[in-house]
């Protein structure tokens, strides 16, 4: 934009000086007939477009710790409520137990499940040390017990099932060395 | 703050005996200790004696202190001054009348609760914009866009008002139960309870302003925490001990440098003569190491240096407490705000 009105302005100086260097009114004539002059002379105001902005609004931000700021934005909500920031992630958080991913194991199903099948890393990580270590162990024991009883009741069950499944389709069901007849036959 | 390498120099000439007049500049006194030393080489020629009478040896005729500036840093903006809020008003009243106008249509779809609820709205407010007042940049009366006197329009406690109430509304306007009213949070107060209570020991107050931990002794003067530095100490050290040592373990600091920001001097209007060994002390040179505090609160229970209480000051609060002689020492190593 502005090389175009330095472009015009050079432009409109041009003839004025011509003029005073040659008084003659010829030069004057042969000035109006010169009309494939690229710089001929303009004076009609240029259209200057005005920059498009567009609408802002005030809004009110809050983060997740209730921290609050204003902002100017195009969004005409009045409020944004992140559940999601820097303020309860991890990464920005780095000592807060209360953003670990701690898996609540009330019944202690995970606990029975590393014990079977869990390899030796993960079997007393001390994530489940420190959920577990606010209880007393008398309770800890009891709980313990209970992870116990269940792991052996959910053995059961699938012992069961797995009868069932193989007894499928046979006429008397026999308890004992059942895969080793079928494969016999 | 003085805590690059002038600072170091000015720690130096102080440490060092002070042969030069106090009431000379340090540059002058700079120049003049050098040409003392040329003139000692030139009569080092002459007499051979001079070595020994011009460089004794050095009686430490102060105790040095290691002093800690314990901070806590601003937890939120400054309150803005009146001349900004006007600024701000003014700038968000200009932008409405050169802004292209709002595109609702874009925003809200034709006959849906909120499209009615924003016509609702736009009809009593006049524009699409919630915190600048009744006014219309399109009307005839656009060009009247002053405040009159006492109005709260450019306060940004009525902004943030005014930007719930409308968000209340909404919410109450296009919710299916009809029964019950919504309530939206308001976001917390800048004013703690602390502050209204005058709890100078929280740490919740005066939250746009640094906060800086003084202690009293037992003889009922303010004071930054510090104790002498003990031998084959540095400066960092001794004050991380006197911190320990007055204020408890209980806070999780970080000290800034290993560079005092600031000193102080005091002198005793008669030389203490210690009766065992002999030696005199002129006063004592404490040196304040910045540090900043992350969580904690300080806790005198168990400190060994005959304290007694604590605050957390402000700056100007510091200047009530403390001796004049001692805040004019301290004053500029602290943060305005």
């Amino acid at each position: 934009m502005s090389m175009h009105i330095s472009l015009r302005r050079a432009a409109a100086t041009l003839p004025n000086s011509t003029t005073t260097i040659l008084p003659s009114g010829r030069v004057s004539a042969s000035q109006t007939n010169a009309t494939t002059f690229v710089c001929s002379q303009c004076r009609h105001a240029t259209l200057l477009r005005r920059p498009k902005r567009p609408y802002t609004f005030t809004q009110l931000i809050t983060l997740s710790d209730g921290s609050a700021f204003l902002h100017r934005t195009t969004s005409p909500a009045p409020i944004y409520r992140s559940t999601r920031d820097t303020r309860n992630s991890l990464l920005w958080n780095p000592s807060s137990s209360k953003l670990m991913n701690v898996e609540d194991d009330e019944a202690g199903r995970l606990a029975a499940f590393r014990a079977r099948f869990g390899r030796s890393f993960d079997a007393n990580t001390p994530v489940a040390d420190t959920s577990s270590s606010s209880k007393d162990p008398a309770t800890k024991k009891a709980e313990e017990a209970a992870a116990k009883a269940q792991a052996q009741a959910e053995q059961e069950e699938e012992d069961n099932l797995l009868d069932l499944i193989s007894a499928f389709g046979q006429e008397e069901p026999q308890p004992t060395g059942k895969i080793f007849d079928k494969k016999k036959k | 703050m003085s805590s690059g390498s002038n600072g170091a120099r000015r720690v130096a000439s102080l440490l060092r005996p002070s042969r030069l007049d106090s009431g000379v500049c340090r540059s002058c006194q700079e120049t003049i200790g050098r040409r003392n030393y040329a003139s000692a080489a030139a009569a080092t020629q002459s007499t051979t004696a001079a070595p020994d009478t011009t460089f004794p040896v050095v009686k430490p005729v102060y105790t040095i202190n290691a002093g800690v500036v314990l901070s806590r840093p601003p937890q939120i903006t400054r309150d803005l001054e009146p001349f900004e809020k006007a600024y701000h008003f003014y700038q968000k009243r200009l932008n409405e009348r050169l802004a292209l106008p709002f595109t609702k249509y874009f925003y809200f779809k034709r006959g849906t609760p909120a499209d009615v609820d924003w016509k609702k709205k736009i009809a009593e407010r006049r524009t699409p914009a919630r915190d600048i007042g009744n006014y219309n940049a399109y009307a005839s009366d656009a060009w009247n866009d002053e405040l009159l006197m006492g109005s709260r329009e450019s306060d940004p406690e009525y902004q943030v008002e005014k930007l719930v109430d409308d968000a209340e509304s909404t919410a109450n306007a296009t919710s299916q139960d009809t029964s019950k009213k919504e309530e939206i949070p308001r976001p917390f107060s800048r004013v703690t309870e602390a502050d209204k209570k005058g709890d100078f020991k929280s740490l919740n107050r005066l939250l746009p302003q640094t906060l800086y931990l003084l202690v009293q002794s037992k003889e009922g003067y303010w004071k930054f925490p510090s104790s002498p530095v003990v031998d084959e100490e540095t400066i960092r050290e001794a004050a991380e001990r006197t911190l320990a040592e007055s204020a408890g373990v209980n806070m999780n600091t970080w000290m800034v440098g290993y560079h005092p920001a600031g000193h102080h001097v005091y002198k005793n209007r008669k030389p203490h003569i210690d009766q065992a060994t002999g030696a005199e002390t002129h006063g004592e040179k404490t040196f304040f190491m910045k540090t900043r505090m992350m969580t904690g609160q300080a806790d005198l229970s168990s400190n060994v240096q005959n304290l007694k209480d604590f605050k957390w000051l402000s700056k100007d609060e510091i200047a009530k407490h403390v001796l004049p002689q001692y805040y004019s020492y301290v004053k500029n190593m602290l943060a305005d705000r």
